[in-house]
């Protein structure tokens, strides 16, 4: 699709960098990226909530506590409780754990699978490249929602299932992106070369192909993260997504929160400044670490 | 390039039919049908097993499944979208009733969001790594991360507890009253438009960025002409198509992404059509609802790759 | 005019538990002279399936055409239970109880003009009682004793019935089974789905789907000077935050449903006494059934194992608030002629007072019928957030308790009924019964074997014996016992999880006068009486 005009345009030429040790990468991505390091710290702190909820969280998410139903933030309860007297600051700590959870899952099979697609669409042109290339079609102007509503009736409201709802959609779009480098380095000079050599088919594919959609992949792959979480959040809120009492960020917005807004305002207060900065944050390190790897974008 | 349109809008059948074949099989995978949940109401309803078969019967939905998407094809291709299993009425005129809301969402959010995405994004452009670049930048970045329903339930609240307004609760089309319109509009508007509005100017920057780049614009520059008209003569020009798309295909995908806005401010659009009509399993509705959609998302995007290959030769006929 | 006795009794003992807390304005101050004029402005929770209340069992249908259209008798807009005429003028029942018989007021127009008869009547109760095929009758059931309706003349309507049927009078009184023409129905008995021919208070105005309804006054109703309002409109809102956003805002003016406690408070601290909310008792019972064709629920033991550890009086102070879920019952209302004394009902598994008694004793009844660890289940659930999910949730804790991990499972209505309740896909699942009034036939069928709402699948003969004999019981006092002892078997066996009733708040502007909430959102709707004190 023409949307990705300007990623269809790296090249195998990524490979032709300067070579820089990682950490002399990090210190030049912080240095040149400011933005994408507050991106990648926002997405550092949120792994770690994830990680050590269990040891970091006061209280147990799933348990309510009746004697303190809306309780207001306090010394106890940094972030109040919702209306079973759950504390939200432990639901948003292991929030953070679906959130990532669902996020890396979604868009790496997503991405993954939607690449897969695209080198074989590209290299293997012809008919399964038509037949697939209408297959995506297919996928791109069905309605997400309506695939969500299906997979939620049929599979149950269960987290992995959000996964598969929210990893369809980015296929499509993946394998867009992947194909259409894939075209540009498979008529590359030197692949012509290669193949003209007697290479075999797979063997290109492997050495020469997929290392050059590498960084197209990855950006993809960083693009549709945050994309996913905020799918998952919207799919909980419209009661598609996790049940309760999982404490997912979306769900904690849903119900509750307009209902409660003025007497507990907090409960629709935190879980959504934890999307917003959770998304927020892996579109910042996304779009940098795009700048960085796109190298029609690198200045000088 | 005639006989390119014309491969073009032959591979616009399999698409659509695809879409059809696939909302079909899902909806019927679905568990529950339209006639148990007319029997069993908001509460528990006496449900007779022998006038739950009937009913099916009567509905259509006892025949055998390739029978009924035969049927049901047949009337797509006379234009006859079939009747709601849940209302008894015509499936068109249904969705005439909520179109003009969803229409007018989509249309001004467009509007509004391409009239601050392309200044900005261009300003955000010429002034890369400037904190004029990173305001811009961190303000359409946050327009992506923050949920439109949380928004949009914010904003509500903060109305009506601080001012004890609220918006209107029936659409007024604006040529009957724009105040009436307006009133209830402008916020699922701001909110869509935000969104719509941060991935308009992301594209701006990044492709005028690209442009920016390009040889002929560092000749011009070198040429001494004043660093304004450059962008404005060459960039802004150059920079437009890829802008194009992503105006195109994002309006696409609205039409069928407004379930959450119209949710969150109870609109009766086209997107709570959708969500109603699957969770009634009024299966001609939900039928209808994706081909359209699908059929406007193909119809969007063969214009915008036709105004591709229009504009850019380069682009190949495969 | 000769009432069913059984009626009669029900009227005092109606007021006790719902008086308590009710703060009814009761009928109209006499200071207060009603006013003509204005359009009473509702905010409705959902769009109607179809206008056709005889095939229809949701609020959404019966709130919007209620006010529209006539029922033979009705229950008292003002005094719930009280049954009156509406064009029933008077009715006599002979001594045996099998035939009813009904006087019809002459003069009552359809607004097309014609007269309404007793054909009209009759017409209307044989689409219900023994609809045509095609058309689908959904509280046929309530009707089976029932074998012809009779129009002799113009103005009178004869029941006959086969056996004595203690309920009829009250089924007669439904709210849903409004008097079409018959010219309409002989026509097409589905006529009624997408047109409106009644000859209630209002005339049909307009409706556009999804969004609002409107009715107008009718110059030519049956009752002189009524009704007071020049009409109704009505907003389709399905957001209970948008509904109340209406309420507050005054886009809206009454919400008959509910409002959960949280944000009837909100209102009230907003809008002091420009806001009335009436807090009455409701005719709904929340609760899970477990499916008993699976283990293990099928061993007693399980069963009342987790109705046990059901700590119902928690659940009451937790779930007021934000679900409307407050009295603690038996299968028949609290406060209600029917529902079991206190002291009895306190016997039973999971009602006596001393919850960490009762969680020892589920333990030990987990351990005795072989899981002393408790178990893994799925509770299906409804997704809907207020009261399904909430009550949910509470369940889940507290099974937590005695070790029971249930993973929750939310489903949307329709596969909730197609993949659960109605198919029996499903160890446990939150469900609840809902009436228009507190008749035992409506609340307890369900209890017996084969019944199409008994979603536990269970059998117990005594039971199908007891409601036979029940519904036949004309002496009050009698039917009472029988009530009460099937009462005591199903929740003695924990057939089924009875867990909270439903209370409604109903929050309307102080403007809003005469309309006195009942125990349900079905009844008064018609809005004949109401008025309104200023635009």
């Amino acid at each position: 699709m023409a949307t990705n005009y300007p990623l269809a345009q790296t090249t195998a030429s990524a490979a032709l960098a300067p070579q820089l040790t990682a950490g002399e990468e990090v210190v030049k991505f912080i240095r040149t990226k400011p933005l994408g390091a507050a991106g990648a710290l926002i997405i550092l702190l949120m792994l770690f909530l994830a990680t050590f909820a269990n040891v970091l969280a006061p209280y147990d998410p799933y348990q309510g506590d009746y004697g303190v139903q809306f309780a207001r933030p306090s010394a106890e309860h940094w972030f109040g409780t919702d209306e079973f007297g759950r504390d939200l600051l432990s639901r948003i700590m292991y929030g953070a754990r679906i959130a990532l959870f669902v996020g890396f899952t979604a868009s790496f099979s997503g991405c993954t699978l939607g690449g897969l697609l695209g080198v074989i669409s590209a290299y293997w042109g012809g008919r399964i490249d038509l037949l697939l290339e209408r297959l995506m079609d297919i996928l791109l102007a069905f309605p997400q929602l309506i695939l969500a509503l299906a997979i939620a009736s049929i599979l149950g409201p269960a987290v992995q299932n959000v996964v598969i709802a929210i990893s369809i959609p980015i296929i499509p779009r993946a394998a867009r992106v992947v194909r259409a480098t894939a075209l540009s380095v498979r008529e590359n000079v030197y692949v012509e070369a290669i193949q003209a050599l007697g290479a075999s088919k797979p063997r290109i594919v492997l050495q020469h192909i997929i290392p050059n959609v590498m960084a197209p992949y990855l950006i993809m792959l960083t693009a549709q993260l945050g994309g996913a979480i905020l799918a998952e959040a919207a799919l909980s809120f419209l009661g598609l997504g996790t049940a309760e009492p999982t404490p997912s960020w979306g769900l904690m917005l849903s119900g509750s929160a307009s209902l409660y807004a003025e007497k507990a305002p907090w409960i629709a207060l935190f879980p959504g400044v934890a999307i917003s900065l959770g998304v927020f944050g892996f579109n910042l390190f996304g779009d940098s670490l795009r700048d960085a790897l796109d190298p029609k974008l690198r200045k000088g | 390039m005639r006989t390119y349109i014309a491969k073009r809008l032959l591979l616009i059948i399999p698409t659509l039919l695809g879409a059809a074949v696939l909302v079909f099989l899902i909806m019927r995978v679905i568990p529950g049908d339209v006639a148990l949940l007319i029997f069993g109401g908001d509460q528990a309803g006496q449900i007779d097993p022998q006038q739950l078969a009937a009913m099916r019967h009567r509905l259509g939905l006892d025949q055998p499944l390739i029978v009924q998407f035969w049927s049901w094809l047949w009337g797509v291709l006379r234009f006859d979208f079939g009747t709601s299993l849940w209302t008894g009425r015509p499936v068109v005129e249904e969705l005439l009733i909520r179109l003009p809301l969803s229409l007018e969402l989509t249309l001004a959010a467009t509007v509004i969001s391409v009239l601050i995405a392309i200044p900005f994004g261009m300003l955000a452009a010429v002034r890369q790594d400037s904190w004029v670049d990173y305001v811009i930048r961190v303000v359409s970045i946050g327009g992506l991360a923050i949920p439109s329903f949380w928004v949009g339930i914010l904003c509500i609240l903060f109305l009506v507890i601080f001012f004890g307004w609220g918006p209107p609760l029936e659409f007024t089309p604006p040529w009957v009253s724009p105040w009436a319109n307006f009133q209830q509009m402008v916020w699922p508007i701001v909110t869509v438009g935000y969104r719509y509005a941060a991935v308009t100017t992301r594209m701006t920057r990044s492709t005028v960025l690209e442009v920016l780049r390009e040889d002929y614009i560092r000749t011009a520059w070198a040429k001494g002409l004043a660093q304004r008209a450059i962008v404005i003569r060459h960039a802004l020009k150059n920079s437009m198509l890829p802008v194009i798309t992503l105006i195109g295909t994002e309006f696409a995908f609205l039409i069928g992404g407004l379930v959450v806005t119209e949710t969150v401010f109870t609109l009766n659009g086209v997107g709570r059509f959708v969500v109603d009509a699957v969770a009634h399993r009024d299966y001609p509705v939900v039928q209808a609802l994706v081909f359209l959609i699908a059929f406007c998302f193909v119809i969007v995007n063969l214009l915008v790759d036709l105004t591709y290959a229009w504009f850019d030769p380069r682009i190949r006929y495969r | 005019m000769r009432r069913h006795p059984a009626l009669l009794t029900i009227l005092p003992l109606a007021v006790l538990f719902g008086a308590l807390i009710m703060m009814v304005p009761a009928a109209v101050p006499a200071a207060e002279t009603p006013r003509r004029g204005g359009v009473l402005l509702a905010a409705i929770a959902a769009d109607a399936p179809s206008l056709d209340p005889h095939q229809e069992q949701t609020f959404a249908t019966i709130e919007l055409v209620a006010p529209l259209y006539s029922t033979l008798i009705q229950i008292d807009p003002l005094q719930y239970p009280k049954i009156i005429g509406d064009v029933a003028t008077e009715w006599k029942i002979a001594p045996d109880g099998l035939t009813y018989t009904f006087k019809i007021r002459p003069g009552v127009r359809f607004h097309d003009g014609s007269p309404l008869t007793a054909m009209d009547v009759k017409a209307t109760y044989d689409k219900i009682v023994f609809p045509p095929d095609g058309v689908r009758s959904i509280r046929k059931n309530a009707y089976t004793a029932v074998t012809a309706i009779e129009a002799p003349d113009p103005s009178t309507v004869v029941f006959k019935l086969k056996f004595p049927s203690a309920s009829l009078l009250g089924n007669l009184a439904s709210p849903w089974n409004v008097i079409y023409p018959k010219k309409y129905l002989d026509k097409d008995p589905n006529y009624f789905k997408t047109n409106v021919v009644g000859s209630g208070p209002f005339k049909f105005k307009n409706y556009t789907r999804g969004s609002t309804f409107e009715g107008e006054r009718n110059p030519d109703y049956f009752i002189k000077d009524r009704p007071y309002l020049d009409g109704y409109k009505f907003y389709v809102s399905p957001e209970t935050s948008m509904r109340a956003a209406a309420l507050r805002s005054g886009r809206a003016w009454i919400e008959f449903r509910t409002m959960p406690a949280a944000e009837v408070a909100a209102i009230r601290k907003q809008l002091g006494d420009k806001i009335v909310v009436q807090d009455t008792a409701a005719t709904g019972l929340f609760g899970i059934a477990l499916n008993q064709t699976v283990k293990p629920f099928n061993d007693v033991r399980v069963r009342k194992a987790l109705t046990l550890a059901f700590d119902r009086y928690t659940a009451s102070r937790v779930l007021y608030p934000i679900a409307s879920l407050r009295d603690v019952g038996g299968l028949m209302r609290p406060g209600t002629e029917w529902a079991m004394p206190e002291a009895e009902l306190q016997k039973l598994p999971g009602f006596g007072r001393g919850m960490e008694k009762n969680r020892a004793e589920a333990k030990r009844l987990l351990a005795e019928a072989g899981y002393p660890n408790g178990f893994k289940v799925v509770l299906k659930n409804r997704n809907v957030r207020i009261p399904y999910i909430d009550f949910g949730v509470f369940a889940i804790q507290e099974w937590r308790t005695i070790g029971v991990e249930v993973e929750h499972r939310p489903l949307e209505t329709a596969a909730w009924f197609a993949d659960g309740r109605d198919t029996g896909n499903f160890e446990l699942i939150v469900s609840g019964t809902f009436n228009y009034m507190d008749d035992p036939d409506l609340f307890l069928e369900r209890y017996t074997t084969g019944d199409s709402n008994n979603w536990g699948r269970f059998s117990d003969p005594r039971i199908d014996d007891l409601f036979a004999r029940q519904t036949r019981a004309l002496d009050p006092a009698e039917r009472k016992r029988l009530v009460n002892e099937i009462d005591r078997i199903v929740l003695e066996n924990a057939y089924y999880i009875a867990g909270l009733w439903w209370a409604r708040s109903v929050v309307h502007w102080a403007k809003v006068k005469n309309y006195v909430a009942p125990p349900n959102h079905y009844s008064n709707q018609k809005l004949q009486d109401v008025w309104l004190s200023e635009d």
